[in-house]
């Protein structure tokens, strides 16, 4: 089988680097704005990856697409993908992408072809997360997602402009937009990131996350910031972002009813947001590519065995933790 | 000073001693229950997780 990988940036160069390790990949192509950064990830990756050139939208023939690049150039690159019958897996999370891909619907079904979008860190791992602790509850009322830290510089830039954004939360059966960098709420996260103060952001999260539940009648999501992330948010960004970010993490608070009872979870993940990311967009090519998924554009949550996906993940070195809370009896 | 005036710090003196005096016995006789002390993030295994 012969995967592709657009954008080889942080997250990227990881995915193709796990694609090659899968039994089931003889091949991997690089795509990248800049070629000689994907020739230097082709050379490190040593036979089995080779660079394309192209300058289009058109990709070499093969099984599986992986766009890791930022966003806005994710819908000509499935369409194309699409058109030409190659399966799709996108790492978008900007809202706008995910609403344009998801309307490649109708035409993935026609083809026969999977577009599994906001296949990374969050959405993606939090997508899986709502799927695997929603198994506990009878119905799901509320889900909160939540998340720290950034990938590579694309990623940080995306992280900026979400704070300045409109958020899209879902709540009582309708889309409500609130202003980004509103909303404040300190959540609690894996070590060690642990306290951080959130904020609403332009996020894709509840927009990939409501098909799958539509008994919800709230679905947020968060994003944690500084003080001076707030205040500049609205400017371009004052200085380069980090080659690739540091330690990030994911958390999702699911509410809701179990045999009569109100019950709360909360589960979460702290990796390197590009290594989370890679390791999720990496699974979805490897399930793609062994037709795991049905024909159609979808985001995670609407299609994947959760349980499956997250042992896969486990295997890639993601560690699940689970927030058990319990209060001390005094005797 | 005048009469009314000192009426007006006597009675708030005595609101806020007795203000202080429920306080007290609410910090000392109270039982707000306990905060949790253990518990916390819990590493999933694959146990945990395997369908």
């Amino acid at each position: 089988m012969k995967a592709a990988v657009v954008g080889c940036g942080a997250v990227g160069a990881r995915v193709a680097r796990q694609l090659l390790a899968l039994s089931t990949v003889d091949e991997v192509i690089l795509r990248d704005s800049v070629t000689p950064r994907a020739r230097s990830v082709a050379r490190a990756l040593g036979d089995s990856a080779c660079v394309d050139e192209g300058v289009t939208f058109d990709l070499p023939l093969v099984d599986v697409v992986v766009l890791a690049t930022p966003p806005e150039t994710h819908l000509q690159f499935a369409r194309s993908a699409v058109r030409r019958g190659m399966s799709v897996v996108s790492i978008t999370d900007a809202i706008e992408d995910v609403q344009l891909l998801l309307s490649l619907s109708d035409d993935a079904r026609a083809a026969g072809v999977s577009v599994v979008v906001g296949a990374g860190f969050c959405p993606g791992l939090s997508c899986i997360l709502a799927r695997f602790g929603a198994e506990r509850f009878d119905v799901v009322d509320e889900i909160h997602v939540a998340k720290f830290g950034t990938g590579g510089p694309a990623c940080a830039r995306q992280h900026h402009r979400a704070l300045s954004g409109a958020a899209l939360d879902w709540r009582d059966g309708a889309w409500v937009r609130r202003r980004g960098g509103s909303g404040r709420e300190l959540l609690w996260f894996p070590e060690p990131v642990a306290a951080r103060d959130c904020y609403r952001a332009a996020l894709a999260d509840a927009l990939l996350l409501q098909p799958s539940f539509p008994a919800a009648t709230r679905i947020t999501s968060r994003m944690s910031a500084t003080r001076r992330d707030r205040m500049t948010a609205g400017f371009p960004m004052l200085r380069p972002p980090h080659p690739e970010g540091r330690t990030g993490a994911v958390r999702v608070e699911l509410r809701g009813r179990r045999e009569g009872t109100h019950e709360v979870s909360v589960i979460g993940v702290t990796e390197p947001t590009a290594v989370g990311a890679a390791a999720v967009a990496a699974t979805a090519a490897a399930w793609t590519i062994a037709e795991r998924f049905p024909a159609g554009a979808t985001g995670l949550a609407a299609v994947v065995e959760p349980r499956a996906f997250l042992v896969d993940l486990m295997e890639r070195g993601i560690r699940v933790f689970s927030f058990d809370g319990r209060p001390r009896r005094v005797v | 000073m005048p009469r009314p005036v000192l009426t007006i710090v006597r009675r708030a003196l005595t609101a806020l001693g007795l203000a202080g005096l429920v306080a007290a016995a609410l910090r000392i006789r109270g039982t707000g229950g306990v905060p949790p002390q253990s518990g916390g993030w819990r590493e999933l295994t694959k146990a945990d997780i395997e369908p």
